[in-house]
C-alpha cells in the first residue's frame, strides 16, 4: 500500500491526479476484462471437454436455442455443471482468500491454511466414517464443519479484540489439530470409503450435486451487490485500528462482518469441491499484481480464482493421463508458487 | 507470562520452590520403571507373571511363543515407547515456546506431511513395501519438510518469526498433502498401507528399528533439554531476549534443528503420533509453572508416560486385537482439546 | 497496463475466434447402430430381473452396452461385447480383464469413483451392466461416495447386474442369463468351455478334498496387526466351504468394521489352521511382511511353510474360476493335515 506524502509539493499535484485516475481506471477495467477471460475460459471447456463441440453447439444448448439430446446432455447436465460450479468456487475461494489476506495483513493468511478448510474436511469424513451420520450429506457437513471451526477459532483467538497474529496462529494450530482426527477418522473406514474420503479430500470439482452448487450460486448472487460496501469495509480495517476508529468506524464489528463473509464463502465453496489447496491464496496476490495500485480488488482477485480453477480443473480432467481430483493440480502447482511469494513478498516483512 | 521468571534470583521462598519441583519430577520418573514393568506385562496376550520373569532369565530363540512375545515384542516397543513420548514432549514444549502458540503441534512444522509424502512416495514410486524402509524414508522426509519450512519461513527481513513458520509449515503441508493424496489415489495398495501408518503405532517396530532411531532420539532429548534458558528469554518477547543477550537466530535455527530431530526420529518409528506435543507442555507448565528449565524435563517424563500409557491401554483394551496408540491418544486428547479452547486464557504465551 | 489490457483482449477475441471454427465429435443428427455382436437379437420387450431385485424392462432388446470391467468380462466370454468399459483400477492392470481382447472397446475410466460420462454418452448406451451390492444398495462404480458426475451414468440407460453375496456362482450363473437374454448363443461359446472347465476345475477340488481333514484361514498380515478374514463376507471362501475345505470363522470381528477379526502379532497363534491363505495380489509383499514378525512362526501352519495363495474378492467368469481352483488344488495337495488343530 502506497502511503500518501503529507505534503504535497505543487507540481506533484498533477502527477498524483493522474495516478489516481489510472488507479480508478485500473479498478474498472481490470476486474472486467479477468471476468471476460474467465467466461471464454468456461466457453474453452465446454468445447473441448472429453468429447468435442463446436461453439455453435454449446451456444445453441446453453441458451436453449434448439434441442439435441446427446449434445443437451454434455452441455446442460455434465459439463454445464462442472464449468458453473468452478466458476462459483474460484470467485468464492478467490475473494474469501483476499478478503482474509488483507484483514490479517499477510498474503499467506488465506482460509485453506487457517483451519477452516481443514474444519470442514473433518466433518465430511465423519460423514464418511461415522455410521450414525451415514445419512447426512457430505457437503451440507463440511459446511457445517468449516462454519464450526472458524467460530470456535474467534472464540479462541478473542482477546479484547481480534488481532490478525493471533487468529491466524490459533487457525494453524486448529487445522493440524483437525489433521490429526481426520487421519484417525480414516482409519475407522473400510478400504472403499476411505477411498471416498481421499477423493474428497484432495478437492475435486464435479463431486457434489446441484443443491450445494444452487446454495453456492446463490450466495454469490445476493453477495454481489455488497462488494462495493465490502471494500470499503476492507479499506477502513487495513487504515489501523486508530485512524479506522477516528472515522468512525467500528472496527471490530467491520471486522466480524468480514470473517463472517470469508468464512461462509470458503465453506461454501468447500461443501462444492472439497478442500482445494492453494486456490484462494493465489487468486489475490495475482489479482494484486495486475491491479498494481488499485490492488485489493475483491471482483478481480474472484475473478483469477475462477480462471485459476478453471484451468486447473481443465488440466486435471483432460489433459493428464489419467484423471485426478483438482486439488492435486492447484496442489502441485501452488507448492512451488508459494515458495516463490513466500521469498519475494517476505521482503517487505509481514505482520508476525 | 511474568517477567520475574527469567531474571529469577535465589530466594528463600524460590529455593523452597525449586526443591519442590525436584521432589516432583523424581516422583514422576520413579513412575517410568513401573509403567515400563507393567508394559511388559501386560499386553493383548495373557502371560502369567511368573512366565514373562522366566522369560528373561533364560530366552532362547526356540523358546516358547509367550518368551518370544515378552523378550521380542514387548520390550523393544516399552523402550520405543518411552524415547519417542519423551521426545515429542520435549518437541512440543521446544515448538510451543518458539512459536509463541499454545497449541502448536509438531505436525505444523510439516514434519507429519514430510514423512507421509516420503512413505508414500517408497510406496507407490519405488514399490517398497518394508517397514525398514519406511522408516528411513519418513526420517528423510520429515527432517527435509522442517528444513524447508525453517528456510521459507525465515526468508525476508525479520527472519524466522512465529507467524511466518506456522504458515509456511502450514502451506508446505497442504501442497505436499495435495501430492501425497494424488499418488495414494492412484494406487489401492499404497492405501491400504499408508491408512494405517498415519495413525501412529508402537505395534510391530522390533529390536533393529527401534536400535535405528534411538540414538537420534537420545541425541535430540539430550540437545532439547540444554534449551530451557533460551526458552524462557524468548518468552519475554523478542526485544527483551536480544536485551539479555541472546542471539535470536542462533537460538531458532538451533532449536527448530532439535525438533526436526526429535519429530522426525519418533514420527519415522511411530507414524505421525498426534496430542503428545499438543498436550504435554500444557501439562508441565500447569505442574510447574513458565519456567522452561523445569517445563523441559517435566514434559520430557510427562510425554514418556503418556504415550506408553496409552499404549499399555490400548494393547489392554482392544481384546485379541489391539488399538493403535494414536487412536487411543486421539480418543484421550479430544476432550483435552475441547478444555484446552474453554480454558485458552489459562495458556497465554 | 494499457498494452497489458490490450494484449488480453486480443487473445480474448482470438479464442473466440478459434472457437467458432473448431469442430465437433457429435454430428447433428445420431445414428447408433446396434453394435453388441450378439448372433440374434432377439425382438424386444425386453425384461431382466436387477441384484436389487427390481425388474428392469425396456421396448427393445439393448445392444449398446456399457459394462464394469468385471462384468464385461463375463459378458465377453459370451460374445456379447459393451461398446464401453469402465474400471476401478487400470485395465492394464486389471485382473479380471487379463486377457480380455479390448479391441474397439471406449475405456470410460480406470480408477474407482470416476467416469467419463460425457464419452459414454456419445456411444448411446442403451444398457448399463455391473455388480449389484446389497450392503451399498448401489451399482459397482455408482456407490456412495464416487462423483456425483460419474454417478449421472445410470441417466444414460437402465442399470442391471446380478447381486454380489454368498457365492461367486451367483455371479457367473447371472452373467450367463444377462448374456442370454441380450441374444448370445450361450452354449456355443467360449463361456461355455469356461463353464465345463469350471466344473471340472471345483470337481478336482472336491475330490482333492475329499480324502483330506484341511483346515484354512485367509488372513491379511499388516505391519501392527494380523487380519483374520470372515468367510461370511467373502463368497470365495464361502464356496470353498461348501466344497469341503473347512474356512475358519473367527469368533469375535471387529464390530465396525466385520470383514476381518483383527489380532494383534502377540496372538497370532490365537486359530491354528492347517494352511493359511494370503491375498494373491499382494502375496509376496504381504508374505514378506508376515515373515518379520517374531510371532508369524507361532502358526504352526506359517512355520511349516503352508502359506498359499487366496484369489481374494474379485472373481466374476467361470474362466477365472477354473484358473483358480485349479491353481488353489494343486497348492493344497501338497498339505499336510495334521498340523492344524
Amino acid at each position: 500500500m502506497s502511503v500518501l506524502p503529507q505534503t504535497v509539493l505543487p507540481q506533484t499535484v498533477a502527477d498524483l491526479r493522474r495516478t489516481r485516475r489510472s488507479r480508478r481506471v485500473r479498478a474498472g477495467v481490470v476486474p472486467v476484462v479477468l471476468l471476460v477471460v474467465a467466461a471464454v475460459l468456461a466457453l474453452l471447456t465446454l468445447c473441448f471437454g472429453s468429447v468435442q463441440l463446436s461453439l455453435d453447439q454449446v451456444l445453441a444448448s446453453l441458451l436453449h436455442l434448439r434441442d439435441h439430446a446427446a449434445v443437451d446432455f454434455i452441455v446442460r447436465d455434465l459439463t454445464g455443471p462442472q464449468v458453473k460450479a468452478a466458476v462459483c468456487v474460484g470467485l468464492a475461494l478467490g475473494a474469501a482468500g483476499t478478503i482474509f489476506q488483507q484483514l490479517l495483513r499477510n498474503p499467506l493468511a488465506s482460509p485453506d491454511f487457517v483451519g477452516i478448510s481443514a474444519g470442514a474436511s473433518v466433518a465430511a469424513v465423519a460423514g464418511i466414517a461415522v455410521p450414525t451420520l451415514a445419512g447426512v450429506s457430505l457437503p451440507v457437513l463440511a459446511f457445517g464443519g468449516g462454519l464450526l471451526t472458524a467460530i470456535a477459532m474467534y472464540v479462541l483467538a478473542w482477546r479484547d479484540g481480534i488481532t490478525g497474529y493471533r487468529f491466524v496462529l490459533i487457525g494453524i494450530g486448529t487445522a493440524a489439530f483437525c489433521t490429526g482426527v481426520t487421519g484417525y477418522l480414516l482409519t475407522r473406514t473400510s478400504l472403499t470409503e476411505a477411498r471416498a474420503a481421499l477423493h474428497w479430500l484432495t478437492g475435486s470439482i464435479g463431486q457434489a450435486g446441484d443443491a450445494e452448487n444452487n446454495a453456492l450460486l446463490i450466495t454469490l448472487v445476493v453477495l454481489a451487490p455488497l462488494v462495493p460496501l465490502l471494500q470499503r469495509m476492507l479499506r477502513a480495517v487495513e487504515l489501523g485500528d486508530d485512524t479506522a476508529r477516528g472515522l468512525g468506524v467500528r472496527i471490530e464489528a467491520t471486522r466480524l462482518a468480514l470473517i463472517a463473509t470469508g468464512v461462509l464463502l470458503t465453506s461454501l465453496a468447500t461443501a462444492v469441491a472439497g478442500p482445494i489447496a492453494f486456490v484462494a491464496l493465489v487468486a489475490g496476490p495475482v489479482a494484486d499484481r495486475l491491479l498494481g495500485s488499485a490492488r485489493g480488488g475483491i471482483v478481480a482477485a474472484g475473478a483469477v480464482g475462477a480462471i485459476v480453477c478453471l484451468v486447473a480443473d481443465y488440466v486435471a480432467m483432460n489433459l493428464l493421463p489419467v484423471e485426478v481430483p483438482t486439488g492435486v493440480v492447484t496442489g502441485a502447482v501452488g507448492a512451488p508458487y508459494l515458495l516463490w511469494l513466500i521469498a519475494t513478498t517476505n521482503r517487505r516483512g509481514m505482520g508476525g | 507470562m511474568t517477567a520475574s521468571v527469567a531474571t529469577a534470583t535465589p530466594t528463600p521462598a524460590r529455593r523452597r520452590r525449586a526443591s519442590g519441583l525436584a521432589v516432583g519430577l523424581l516422583l514422576l520418573i520413579a513412575l517410568v520403571p513401573v509403567l515400563a514393568f507393567l508394559s511388559v506385562t501386560l499386553g493383548s496376550r495373557d502371560i502369567a507373571l511368573s512366565e514373562v520373569l522366566d522369560a528373561f532369565r533364560h530366552f532362547t530363540s526356540s523358546s516358547s511363543v509367550e518368551d518370544t512375545v515378552t523378550v521380542r515384542l514387548r520390550v523393544p516397543r516399552t523402550v520405543l515407547g518411552l524415547l519417542a513420548g519423551a521426545a515429542l514432549g520435549l518437541a512440543g514444549t521446544l515448538l510451543q515456546g518458539l512459536t509463541r502458540n499454545a497449541i502448536a503441534d509438531p505436525g505444523i512444522m510439516g514434519v507429519n506431511a514430510g514423512a507421509a509424502f516420503a512413505v508414500v512416495g517408497s510406496i507407490t514410486l519405488l514399490g517398497i513395501s518394508s517397514l525398514g524402509f519406511h522408516v528411513v524414508a519418513a526420517f528423510a522426509g520429515a527432517l527435509a519438510a522442517t528444513v524447508l519450512v525453517y528456510a521459507v519461513g525465515s526468508l525476508g527481513r525479520d527472519g524466522a518469526t512465529p507467524v511466518k513458520m506456522a504458515l509456511a509449515g502450514a502451506a508446505i503441508t497442504a501442497g505436499l498433502t495435495a501430492v501425497t493424496t494424488g499418488l495414494l489415489l492412484t494406487d489401492l495398495d499404497a492405501q491400504q498401507q499408508y491408512r494405517f501408518w498415519q495413525v501412529g503405532s508402537l505395534a510391530g517396530r522390533y529390536a533393529p528399528i527401534v536400535i535405528g532411531v534411538a540414538p537420534f532420539l537420545l541425541v535430540g532429548v539430550v540437545l532439547a533439554l540444554l534449551c530451557g534458558r533460551w526458552l524462557n528469554a524468548l518468552a519475554l518477547g523478542d526485544d527483551a531476549a536480544r536485551g539479555l543477550g541472546v542471539s535470536l537466530t542462533r537460538t531458532r535455527i538451533l532449536s527448530f534443528l532439535v525438533v526436526g530431530l526429535l519429530c522426525g526420529a519418533a514420527t519415522a518409528a511411530c507414524g505421525p503420533i498426534v496430542f503428545v506435543g499438543l498436550v504435554v507442555p500444557h501439562v508441565a507448565r500447569f505442574l510447574c509453572g513458565p519456567d522452561y528449565r523445569w517445563v523441559l524435563p517435566y514434559s520430557m517424563v510427562l510425554g514418556a508416560l503418556l504415550l506408553l500409557g496409552a499404549d499399555i491401554l490400548g494393547r489392554v483394551l482392544g481384546g485379541t486385537g489391539e488399538l493403535q496408540v494414536g487412536v487411543v491418544l486421539g480418543i484421550i486428547g479430544a476432550p483435552f482439546f475441547v478444555l484446552l479452547v474453554r480454558y485458552a486464557r489459562l495458556a497465554d504465551l | 497496463m494499457r498494452p497489458h489490457l490490450a494484449a488480453a483482449a486480443g487473445a480474448a477475441a482470438a479464442l473466440v475466434l478459434a472457437l467458432s471454427a473448431c469442430s465437433s465429435d457429435i454430428a447433428d443428427d445420431d445414428g447408433a447402430k446396434p453394435a453388441s455382436g450378439a448372433s440374434s437379437v432377439p425382438d424386444g420387450p425386453w425384461s431382466f430381473t436387477d441384484g436389487s431385485g427390481e425388474v428392469v424392462k425396456t421396448d427393445k432388446t439393448p445392444t449398446r452396452i456399457i459394462a464394469h470391467a468385471p462384468a464385461a468380462a463375463a459378458l465377453i466370454s459370451y460374445g456379447i461385447r459393451p461398446v464401453g468399459i469402465y474400471g476401478d483400477e487400470s485395465v492394464e492392470t486389471d485382473p479380471n480383464l487379463d486377457g480380455v481382447d479390448l479391441t474397439d472397446i471406449e475405456i470410460l475410466g480406470e480408477e474407482w469413483g470416476s467416469i467419463d460420462v460425457a464419452k459414454a454418452s456419445t456411444l448411446s448406451p442403451d444398457l448399463i451392466v455391473a455388480d449389484w451390492w446389497p450392503a451399498e444398495k448401489a451399482h459397482s462404480g455408482l456407490e456412495n461416495g464416487t462423483k456425483a458426475k460419474s454417478k449421472k451414468l445410470a441417466e444414460l440407460a437402465p442399470v442391471v447386474g446380478p447381486s454380489q453375496g454368498g457365492s461367486i456362482l451367483n455371479l457367473a450363473e447371472g452373467y450367463e442369463d444377462l448374456a442370454e437374454s441380450l441374444g448370445a448363443d450361450v452354449d456355443d461359446s467360449q463361456g461355455a468351455k469356461d463353464k465345463e472347465a469350471f466344473e471340472k476345475a471345483r470337481d478336482g477340488f472336491i475330490a482333492e478334498m475329499k480324502d483330506k481333514d484341511l483346515t484354512a484361514l485367509a488372513v491379511s498380515p499388516a505391519d501392527d496387526l494380523l487380519y483374520a478374514a470372515n468367510p461370511e463376507y467373502a463368497p470365495e471362501l464361502l464356496d470353498f466351504t461348501e466344497w469341503g475345505l473347512q474356512v475358519v470363522t473367527p469368533d469375535s470381528p471387529d464390530p465396525d468394521f466385520p470383514y476381518w477379526e483383527n489380532l494383534s502379532w502377540e496372538n497370532a497363534d490365537k486359530y491354528q489352521p492347517d494352511v493359511l491363505l494370503i491375498d494373491s495380489r499382494t502375496f509376496v509383499d504381504a508374505t514378506k511382511t508376515a515373515k518379520s514378525q517374531p510371532t508369524w512362526t507361532s502358526i504352526r501352519a506359517a512355520k511349516e511353510g503352508q502359506v498359499i495363495e487366496w484369489p481374494a474378492f474379485w472373481l466374476h467368469t467361470y474362466a477365472d474360476y477354473a484358473d483358480a481352483l485349479t491353481k488353489l488344488t494343486a497348492d493344497l495337495a501338497d498339505v499336510d493335515d495334521t498340523i492344524g488343530d
